[in-house]
């Protein structure tokens, strides 16, 4: 192939030159290129090498069916592998290299795994899982796990970073009447018909230039043509959206979009993103989609310089490049024949092969005016040459094969084997494709959702013909009635051939360039059983990934058919999967990453606690302190200090992430006391009180206290991971089971800025926070007491005298907007005494002591006996759980029960996880688990919270492993009552 | 007395970011604002939704998707049972009286954090978050939606100035984050 840039003609303009570099050498190209014509002009010919083989590939299209000039584009963080330097837009320091390939795709040493091509065969891959013979006859596959790694690195394509993807990309929904996809002939016009009845339409196009196929035409009127259309389209409000790829259809209109924002620009804003995802729900949509030009298989039908007819047509008008000076142009129907009138028109030595034999005189004629060499009956046979093609063995027809003909020299040869109306959105959705014998295609099956199909991608050739049914199709999808031009338009009709090969031949004919699949692949796979053509796909990979099926999905079927006896037809095809065309995984992501992958639940103490030296730690999606550590400390060294200085003086934890939920009504109590196992019917006003909720299966779900703040008003208070779950469940109750309750919930989760003060000093400090001092007396706050309150300064809450450290304690929730004042405040009493901001860290090592559960204890598997609680649920009333929690297995007094643990050796530790084992019987999963473990800081050694059979009174006197193979080895323990320290709770009455 | 800190009081910051040369959207928070629950039995419709009008200072309370503004403030239609009244700082809001046999009144105030959001691509940059039909003809003036954003549950409504949005607070800075990011493209102006 020996391109030449022209020196008029075009849509590029001249005036702009553009730089960018292929594989590290600079070249030029002119705005309006794509990476692909440029280098094509720049006399480029090898731009990759074969997924398998590492067969030298050129330019075999002009558009998203790229199968040769699949490049890698970018560098460092914005690699980007398999890119189709088809569609990739020429910008200003651009820089694209080959990919699979060493040292470069034009001189690659991998090129030798051509000579072994025969060992590589369909399913080559899943074949090495058997053993690699005769080494490992039958004995399966231990020298796989080897040569996987060669096999890998021998094949494939680019490769991607591994560095984070520095683009941001957004998600966006649009809403619109109709989405028009595509803008040829009849995109245009289904767009126009809608909008000028005042619908609001999107009108998509992947290219960066509206018109489809009208930007591939010589004539000027065409142009002219298009400006109108546009110019209409604009008037009549019509969203336009170009760079953007409809890559899938789905339920009910929705269609999913890629944007490429900023891909063609040289120095994007760092505001823009790289790209947008828009999800478009739209009343109809009209799919204009076009066609593919398909090929032929013969022999060496991927050598550089072998190309579709289409193609050729496109890099000569509309990027004013002739991509060869002798052509020869193998085609089987008449749309080719525009094509070499006009690439002889630029000055190349055209000859036509067509398999037909009857073609019009009229044809001929203009063929004969226009210079152009026309031979009938032939096609191609073999592509001659190397890195680049020499010439084209022809051959002819022979009773039911094909037989040798003569040899024509050239540098492009140019295929044109019919065309494939682009089906795959429409295959999204369900529709089969129909094969039509006569226009040798699969056409689209008519859809029961509103989509409608246009133009070439329903079987019309004719861009007049297109622009009718656009217009036919917008009436559809708008409910009208419409007529239809009558499908195909070519003078004579097409004679389809799919394959061309000698009898017995052994050739590498490809059917899938873009994985390497031959046809001999797909005979062997027929012949090694996979007569469904789903399984064909699979196991040869024909059609799979980015090509799906654009390129060789028709030979495929069509070879498949041959080799079952059967027509096309009775073959069927595969199934279309979205993407329509590759979509960056950042894309998908959006926004969601980093930090915002999940939404992170900030209190409104986070500010506070983080200029206070907090170290915060996730709890569900909340951050919560987990340490407060001084200058030096490890975070052991800080937790302890922390539990310590609660036991001795006092300390403040953020309780804000607490679950907190207003129940409202006159049925509120009745509401509770079904919910909770315990009774809340008799609550006083004032008063909180500490309550277990049982899924209906009797397990624990969550538990918390519940304040009474009036006669028909309760805050209800969960656990920080529970409250969702709890909420949820309510509302269900409510609902569903008991719509009878006059009983309203809602969240206030986020209303109340919560802090725990605990502490032997606390009541001293928060009286001095109190315009009252007196509100929070042992006699006006009694255990379980609450009130509403007024800190200085103003600040209304509420308090409530409720421990779970053990020490004397309470909590006081403020509106969230005054949670900083109230810890200024706070604080300002407590630092002077000694006392401490406190985490979670410090938190859990407290309640461990005092035997107190959490989510790590109940666990889902938990009965409210398991947990030590069962003189909670009461036996003169139902409740939620009641009746499934006397279940005979959850009533057996064997099952594992909380427990606490202390090591026999008080220096040693061990692991939150550990399976507690009866002594010397280290096997299976023991008689139980830790589920806690913390230095305790009030004992003066390590301890933990777990679960073993029978409880702690089945194992005083016996040896008890703590077994953790995968860490820490085996410790033996002692199994002791939860409530280890302070069992009487007089620290927390005090 | 003690002040209060609006959950975006850290990075508030007045001025225009991003792109300069077309400020496509502003932002806004709102501090110090009332909210009220009104949430009815049901039977009890009538009496409730008078009482939510009367407290709102508006002569009926909205049908759902909707919101009516009164004196007091704006009064939408949230759930089918529920209203919320949305009060301005300073505004006197009468006590309501609503007994406990006809609904369940909750002073919210606090829970959320609101943003105005303005300026020629606020639709655009909603729809980034918000999978709703915002074009006027669907969500014009006068309407309220409960939505999801990034998995939160929001509220919206559009008003004559533009749109709404009443985030929970402890996911305020998150989503703000979120939105404010995603507006530099289109030129932000935080007010």
């Amino acid at each position: 192939m020996s391109a030449s840039r022209l020196t008029k003609g075009g849509r590029i303009d001249r005036s702009r030159k553009v730089t960018f570099s292929w594989d590290g050498k600079t070249f030029e190209g002119f705005a309006g290129d794509t990476l692909a014509s440029a280098l094509m002009a720049s006399g480029e010919q090898v731009l990759g090498r074969s997924f398998k083989y590492h067969r030298p590939r050129g330019i075999m299209s002009a558009g998203v069916e790229e199968s040769g000039a699949i490049v890698t584009l970018g560098k460092g963080d914005r690699v980007e592998p398999n890119a189709k330097a088809t569609m990739q837009e020429l910008f200003d320091g651009l820089s694209a290299s080959g990919q699979n390939a060493w040292p470069n795709v034009r001189c690659d040493v991998g090129a030798v795994l051509g000579l072994f091509g025969r060992f590589f065969s369909a399913g080559f891959y899943y074949k090495t899982f058997m053993g690699l013979p005769p080494f490992e006859w039958g004995r399966g596959t231990g020298i796989w796990m080897q040569y996987e790694k060669l096999i890998r690195k021998a094949a494939g394509m680019g490769e991607a970073s591994r560095e984070a993807d520095p683009d941001s990309y957004d998600h966006v929904h649009a809403f619109c009447d109709m989405l028009v996809v595509g803008s040829g002939p009849a995109g245009l016009n289904a767009a126009l018909t809608a909008a000028q009845q005042g619908k609001d339409v999107i009108l998509v196009e992947q290219d960066f230039e509206l018109g489809g196929d009208l930007l591939n035409q010589s004539d000027p009127a065409v142009e002219t043509q298009r400006a109108e259309l546009i110019d209409a389209l604009q008037s009549a409000g019509v969203r336009i959206m170009t760079r953007t790829t409809t890559f899938g259809l789905y339920d009910y209109g929705t269609a999913g979009l890629l944007e490429r924002v900023t891909d063609h620009v040289t120095a994007p804003s760092q505001d823009a993103p790289r790209q947008r995802f828009w999800t478009v729900r739209a009343g109809a949509t009209v799919l204009a989609t076009g066609a593919l030009e398909r090929t032929i298989a013969f022999t060496n039908n991927d050598r550089p310089g072998v190309m579709t007819a289409a193609a050729a047509r496109t890099y000569l008008n509309r990027y004013g490049v002739l991509p060869g000076q002798n052509i020869v142009l193998c085609t089987n129907n008449d749309s080719a024949y525009v094509s070499a009138s006009e690439l002889a028109a630029a000055g190349a030595k055209v000859t036509v092969v067509d398999l037909r034999t009857d073609v019009g005189a009229d044809q001929l004629g203009a063929m004969q005016t226009a210079g152009v060499a026309v031979k009938t009956g032939l096609v191609p046979l073999k592509a001659l040459g190397g890195k680049t093609v020499s010439g084209v063995q022809l051959a002819r027809e022979a009773g039911t094969g094909w037989a040798a003909a003569e040899t024509l020299s050239c540098d492009l040869l140019l295929v044109s084997g019919g065309w494939s109306p682009v089906v795959n959105l429409l295959s999204h959705r369900g529709a089969k494709p129909a094969w039509d014998a006569d226009l040798a295609c699969f056409l689209p099956a008519s859809c029961s959702e509103n989509v409608v199909m246009a133009g070439s991608a329903t079987g019309h050739w004719q861009a007049a013909d297109c622009a009718a049914s656009g217009i036919a199709a917008a009436k559809v999808a708008m409910g009208e009635d419409a007529q239809t031009p009558t499908l195909g338009g070519w003078d004579t009709p097409i004679k389809p051939v799919y394959e061309v090969r000698l009898p017995g031949s052994k050739t590498k004919s490809f059917v899938d360039p873009q994985h390497d699949v031959t046809c001999d692949d797909v005979r062997l796979a027929h012949q090694e059983g996979f007569v469904s053509v789903e399984h064909l796909k699979r196991y040869t990979t024909l059609g799979m990934a980015t090509d799906q099926g654009k390129m060789g999905n028709v030979i495929g079927l069509a070879l498949m058919a041959e080799a079952m006896g059967k027509d096309i037809p009775a073959v069927g095809t595969t199934r279309f999967r979205p993407p329509y065309t590759p979509i960056a995984i950042g894309a998908l992501a959006g926004r969601n990453v980093g930090t915002h992958f999940k939404v992170m639940r900030r209190t409104p103490l986070h500010d506070w606690n983080l200029r206070h030296g907090a170290t915060m730690t996730d709890a569900g999606l909340w951050h919560r302190p987990w340490y407060f550590a001084r200058k030096g400390e490890t975070i052991n060294d800080a937790y302890i200090r922390e539990a310590t200085t609660v036991r001795e003086t006092l300390g403040i934890c953020d309780v804000s992430s607490l679950g907190k939920i207003a129940v409202q009504g006159p049925d509120a109590s009745e509401f509770l006391n079904r919910v909770y196992t315990n009774a809340f019917a008799k609550l006083a006003v004032g008063k909180a009180r500490y309550g277990i909720m049982l899924r209906d299966d009797g397990m624990v779900m969550d538990d918390g206290t519940t304040w009474r703040l009036s006669e028909n008003d309760f805050l209800m208070t969960t656990t920080t991971t529970g409250a969702g779950r709890v909420m949820v469940f309510l509302e269900e109750l409510l609902q569903t089971r008991w719509p009878d309750l006059k009983v309203h919930i809602c969240s206030v989760s986020d209303q109340w800025a919560g802090v725990s003060i605990a502490g032997p000093q606390t009541r001293d400090v928060i009286a001095a926070c109190m315009e009252d001092p007196d509100t929070v007396s042992a006699d006006n706050l009694p255990f379980m007491g609450v009130k509403k309150i007024r800190l200085k300064g103003g600040i209304d809450g509420l308090i409530a005298r409720i421990s779970f450290s053990g020490e004397l304690a309470y909590e006081i929730y403020v509106p969230s907007d005054y949670g900083e004042p109230m810890m200024d405040l706070l604080w300002s009493e407590t630092e002077p005494r000694g006392g401490c901001l406190y985490g979670l860290e410090a938190l859990g090592a407290l309640r461990i002591e005092k035997g107190h559960v959490t989510g790590a204890e109940l666990d889902g598997r938990v009965t409210i006996d398991d947990a030590g609680l069962g003189k909670m649920a009461s036996t003169k009333k139902s409740f939620i759980g009641s009746t499934l929690r006397q279940r005979p297995e959850l009533l057996r007094e064997d099952r594992p029960q909380l427990v606490g643990i202390f090591p026999k050796d008080r220096s040693q530790t061990f692991n939150g996880g550990a399976l507690l084992c009866k002594h010397g019987d280290n096997i299976g999963f023991g008689e139980g688990w830790v589920t806690a473990c913390t230095h305790s800081p009030a004992l003066g050694h390590w301890i933990g919270l777990g679960y073993i059979a029978g409880g702690h009174e089945a194992w005083q006197g016996k040896s008890v492993t703590a077994t953790d193979p995968v860490r820490q080895g085996d410790v033996e323990v002692e199994i002791v009552s939860p409530h280890m320290f302070d069992p009487k709770g007089e620290r927390m009455h005090g | 007395m003690a002040n209060p800190v609006s959950p975006l009081h850290p990075l508030r910051q007045t001025g225009q970011f991003g792109n300069k040369s077309a400020p496509g959207v502003t932002l806004q928070e709102i501090p110090n604002f009332g909210m009220l629950q009104f949430a009815t039995w049901g039977d009890t419709f009538a009496e409730t939704s008078a009482e939510a009008a009367r407290v709102a200072g508006c002569d009926t309370a909205p049908n759902p998707g909707q919101f009516n503004s009164g004196d007091n403030g704006i009064l939408m239609r949230v759930e089918p049972l529920k209203w919320w009244l949305i009060s301005s700082e300073g505004t006197e809001v009468p006590q309501s009286d609503l007994p406990p046999e006809h609904g369940a009144v909750l002073d919210m105030r606090q829970s959320r954090c609101w943003l105005r959001i303005g300026g020629e691509r606020a639709e655009t940059l909603l729809n980034h978050f918000l999978p709703l039909d915002l074009s006027p003809a669907v969500f014009g003036a006068g309407t309220v939606a409960s939505t999801a954003f990034h998995h939160v549950g929001v509220t919206l409504w559009r008003d004559d100035a533009g749109y709404n949005l009443l985030l929970p607070r402890s996911s305020a800075v998150s989503l703000w984050e979120l939105m404010s990011e995603s507006a530099r493209q289109y030129g932000l102006v935080e007010i």
